[in-house]
């Protein structure tokens, strides 16, 4: 794609996003939403593929359908209580519509179906810009509607992380196990989000530098599937050893840092005395974790039976640049003992 | 509820219901999605007659450029579907099954 054009439609992103971010009128965030959508799909769209093509088309359809009902349930609370401000929503039927548009945004279980394969259809890039800078917004939108009662986001956010975990169960394709790790983690965000939304703010934190650092690994020996995944050896030797762990830390599992987030939010549980809602969430988590296992097993703890992937590969001088999945993998893995100050830092 | 409001929302929602339960065409979805954004455009056009105000008056014409730019993108998405998958029928959208 053309520079110009390519840096046009990454400006487009940073304002859309910018835009809902600065806003309190309904109206302007839903502008922001649109920009946002608008600038993504030539993105996705960018190498002209059937499979891209047909990834953006359903994210098209997906977005504009929840943009316009986002707007319509603005308008509706307009209509109904004669103002457009973002933070007042008194009626319940405005406030669980507008939940649902932007559940239907990100991807939140009943309303994910379309995130796996419309990840399933892009390079890891647009991907990735796809599983964190869109989920911003929306994320925002929802943290200010304080709504009457915070059944719907337990509804949502338990339902997400039961369909994260057990939707890639049976995948092969990393994209589509990306999708559904990111399902699983907006729903933990979602749980906690009516009880302490600054603990939802260190999950999407802590979420995006894990998500940064797999996408990057992955990015750098350009595999897409479990099989390729067990020919890294080969090739960067450093990440069979960092992968497991990033992957280990998206599970959940101490000391990583991924296990900051889920320790919060099921000790925030307990205390608003949530303690089965607490379980099932812990227990459910345990899916995601089986097959991350899975993918580290395939990438360090298997070696392929011939050794055509150690000979084959020509040595180039590599010129990727590392600095951004250095910093992120770091983060990722040793960022647990800052916990206090983290907490400390959280505005209660 | 005032009538309006009754108005525009039954056809909001007899657009979604037409936008989920689409069959064949995709044309017939980017028609529905046409006909949502039209009738927003009818609810915001009266906000100005039902409360007596001008300060929303230009957010019709705003999102009729919206409006205008999803629709364009929509055509341009099913250009590009029949080019790649050679129809605008939806059942031939099926590469990215699990």
């Amino acid at each position: 794609m053309a520079p110009p054009i390519y840096s046009a439609l990454i400006i487009s992103l940073g304002l859309g996003t910018t835009m809902t971010f600065a806003s309190t009128h309904w109206y302007l965030a839903w502008m922001g939403i649109e920009i946002n959508t608008l600038a993504i799909i030539p993105l996705m769209a960018q190498n002209h593929i059937p499979r891209a093509i047909e990834a953006t088309t359903k994210y098209f359809f997906v977005q504009a359908t929840a943009s316009a009902t986002l707007l319509f349930a603005g308008i509706s609370n307009a209509f109904l209580t004669g103002q457009w401000d973002i933070t007042y929503t008194p009626y319940t039927l405005t406030s669980t519509l507008i939940t649902l548009a932007l559940a239907m945004k990100i991807g939140l279980a009943p309303l994910h179906s379309w995130m796996p394969e419309v990840m399933q259809g892009l390079n890891l890039l647009t991907g990735l810009i796809l599983s964190t800078w869109q989920k911003l917004a929306p994320l925002y939108l929802i943290y200010q509607i304080q709504p009457n009662n915070p059944n719907i986001f337990i509804a949502l956010g338990l339902l997400s992380i039961i369909v994260g975990g057990w939707g890639g169960f049976n995948q092969v394709q990393l994209r589509k196990i990306l999708a559904y790790s990111s399902i699983a983690h907006l729903g933990w965000m979602i749980l906690i989000l009516s009880f302490s939304p600054p603990l939802a703010l260190l999950t999407i934190i802590i979420y995006i530098l894990m998500t940064f650092s797999l996408f990057s690994s992955f990015m750098l020996t350009r595999t897409t599937h479990i099989n390729s995944l067990s020919t890294t050896w080969a090739k960067i030797p450093i990440l069979t050893i960092s992968t497991p762990l990033i992957l280990l830390s998206l599970g959940g599992l101490p000391p990583l840092t991924g296990f900051m987030p889920k320790w919060m939010i099921l000790q925030e549980l307990t205390k608003q005395s949530l303690c089965p809602l607490a379980t099932m969430a812990a227990l459910s988590s345990l899916f995601s974790l089986y097959f991350y296992l899975r993918l580290s097993y395939a990438m360090t703890l298997t070696m392929p039976p011939n050794n055509p992937a150690g000979t084959l590969p020509w040595r180039l001088n590599p010129r990727h640049n590392t600095l951004p999945l250095a910093l992120t993998t770091t983060s990722t893995i040793c960022l647990l003992p800052m916990t206090p100050a983290i907490m400390s830092l959280m505005p209660f | 509820m005032t009538p309006a409001h009754f108005a525009f929302s039954s056809a909001f929602m007899l657009g979604l219901a037409g936008l989920a339960f689409h069959r064949t065409h995709f044309i017939s979805a980017l028609l529905c999605l046409e006909g949502l954004m039209l009738s927003l455009f009818i609810a915001l056009s009266m906000w100005t007659l039902q409360f007596d105000t001008m300060n929303s008056a230009s957010l019709p014409m705003i999102l009729l450029a919206f409006s205008a730019c999803e629709a364009g993108t929509g055509l341009a998405l099913l250009v590009a579907t029949t080019r790649t998958h050679s129809t605008n029928r939806l059942q031939n959208l099926n590469l990215l099954q699990c």
